[in-house]
């Protein structure tokens, strides 16, 4: 099972919550499903999502996919160096390869997001 | 008429063997077939450097017979059959009345009376229900799903590779599109020097008594298997034509430059002919782009100098150039600062001599 620290989307990002902040990438099935990826697009420090908008975009020798954020939010940080070295994207996406950080407010950032046994059913019937 | 469309998914006799091989398996023309092994970008590689082995027993195969099947097809098809010699290949394509292109295919001429025929998996029973409508007086039988298939192989090394399967001399198809019978262990094989990599390569067409062994036979004398992703790879780094991308009923021969296809055009009968005399010369041009990072897909808009001029056709990130590169229908003539609409995002491409990469398929 993939980790139980955190919240999954039914579209493959991942959330974990560290106080306010709240850190998101995408999920490993996610990357094996796209494949060799060529290409990210990280949105700019200070933007502002909404739950569920696309604030990235993902592309591989396949297909390209837009990255949506399991919270609201305002972006705080990106992963700077990885849309030019895409390997921690590649290889290590639950951890290396996050993609940005939200500071959220109130408790209740992650209602209604998968825990990880129920993404894993997601996996399943995708696979 | 046959109009066996089927919801069933057919899968070739090898499907064990990609699944043993850890290939990603997905729904193709009605197939279940290999994507990829692991790696498109690695596949691809191998061929253009070594050997790569593709399952397409997906592709339909026909066989014509008969005293009147060359002169039928001829008239049938928008190339020339009765002039192909015996033990050669052409490649030409099916037109509708006004030369718009219904599929592409290869002939090969296996005797006289006797022509061969593969067609692209997803046209298979509509290409059968025009041909047969439109021949009369020849035999025409269907052989794509008989247990057998077609195996390419290509690549640099091909040729050693098949010779040593052979074991008979490595004097066979000295030149591109020739055919021949070659003895192997589990008997003749029919071979052509065909492909759709741009690479010295073959296409051999297997009985269900050799497609498991001659395929377990290749990959274990260094072939890499390849699968669909790399196939579609490859075609576009040669600007070789995919139905449904650079061709289909509203493009005609003309405008996807493919004269060669229907060789004698312009005196011969045969349908679709008239349509193409009568036309004035194409409006618009298929065009080579590359682009920096992001792949240039199906559907994109084109611009030049902010002006939109066309549609990307088919967009791939090229192994051997290390760079996205795509075809598409330009307006003819147009130049200028060219930029594609990136799902919003407008971004510099810049125009490609074609092909990619260089053909190595006569050498």
């Amino acid at each position: 099972m993939r980790p139980e620290d955190r919240s999954y989307l039914d579209s493959h990002e991942w959330a974990k919550l560290d106080g306010d902040i709240v850190t998101i990438g995408i999920t490993d099935f996610a990357v094996e499903q796209l494949g060799e990826l060529v290409y990210l697009d990280l949105p700019d420090v200070g933007r502002t999502l909404d739950k569920g908008e696309a604030f990235g975009e993902v592309e591989s020798v396949k297909a390209v996919s837009d990255v949506n954020s399991p919270v609201a939010g305002e972006v705080v940080e990106t992963n700077n160096g990885l849309p030019d070295d895409l390997d921690a994207l590649q290889n290590d996406s639950l951890n290396g390869g996050w993609l940005i950080k939200v500071k959220v407010t109130g408790a209740d950032a992650l209602d209604g997001l998968k825990n990880a046994a129920a993404y894993e059913e997601v996996v399943a019937s995708e696979s | 008429m046959a109009t066996s469309s089927t919801e069933t998914v057919l899968q070739t006799p090898l499907a064990n063997n990609h699944e043993g091989l850890g290939a990603k398996m997905v729904p193709f023309a009605g197939w279940k077939m290999p994507l990829d092994y692991g790696s498109i970008l690695g596949e691809s590689k191998a061929v253009r450097a070594t050997a790569g082995l593709f399952d397409v027993s997906h592709m339909a195969r026909f066989l014509f017979k008969g005293p009147h099947a060359a002169a039928e097809l001829d008239a049938a098809l928008g190339g020339s059959i009765l002039d192909q010699p015996v033990g050669k290949a052409r490649y030409t394509m099916i037109l509708q009345d006004d030369g718009g292109i219904m599929d592409d295919l290869i002939t090969y001429r296996t005797d006289n009376d006797e022509i061969f025929m593969v067609v692209n998996a997803a046209n298979r029973h509509r290409d059968w229900e025009i041909l047969t409508s439109r021949l009369h007086q020849t035999e025409c039988c269907d052989l794509t799903e008989d247990g057998g298939g077609i195996l390419a192989i290509q690549g640099p090394d091909s040729h050693k590779i098949l010779a040593e399967l052979s074991g008979g001399g490595s004097d066979f198809c000295p030149a591109f599109l020739d055919l021949a019978e070659i003895p192997s262990p589990w008997g003749d094989l029919f071979i052509a020097r065909t492909g759709y990599t741009g690479e010295h390569g073959y296409e051999i067409f297997v009985t269900a008594e050799q497609i498991v062994p001659v395929w377990e036979k290749l990959l274990e004398l260094g072939a890499a298997p390849v699968g669909l992703g790399s196939r579609d790879v490859l075609r576009l780094e040669a600007c070789l034509a995919l139905y449904g991308h650079e061709i289909h009923e509203k493009i005609t021969p003309l405008d996807a430059g493919l004269r060669f296809a229907i060789k004698g055009w312009k005196t011969r009968e045969f349908i679709g002919g008239d349509a193409l005399r009568a036309m004035g010369d194409p409006t618009i041009e298929l065009a080579g782009f590359t682009a920096e990072k992001r792949v240039p897909r199906e559907g994109y808009a084109i611009f030049c100098d902010g002006e939109p001029v066309g549609e990307i056709c088919s967009g791939v990130y090229s192994a051997t150039l290390d760079r996205p590169i795509a075809t598409g229908y330009i307006k003819k003539g147009v130049d200028g600062a060219f930029t594609v609409d990136f799902r919003g995002k407008q971004l510099p491409v810049k125009r490609s001599a074609m092909p990619f990469v260089a053909h190595n398929s006569r050498g």
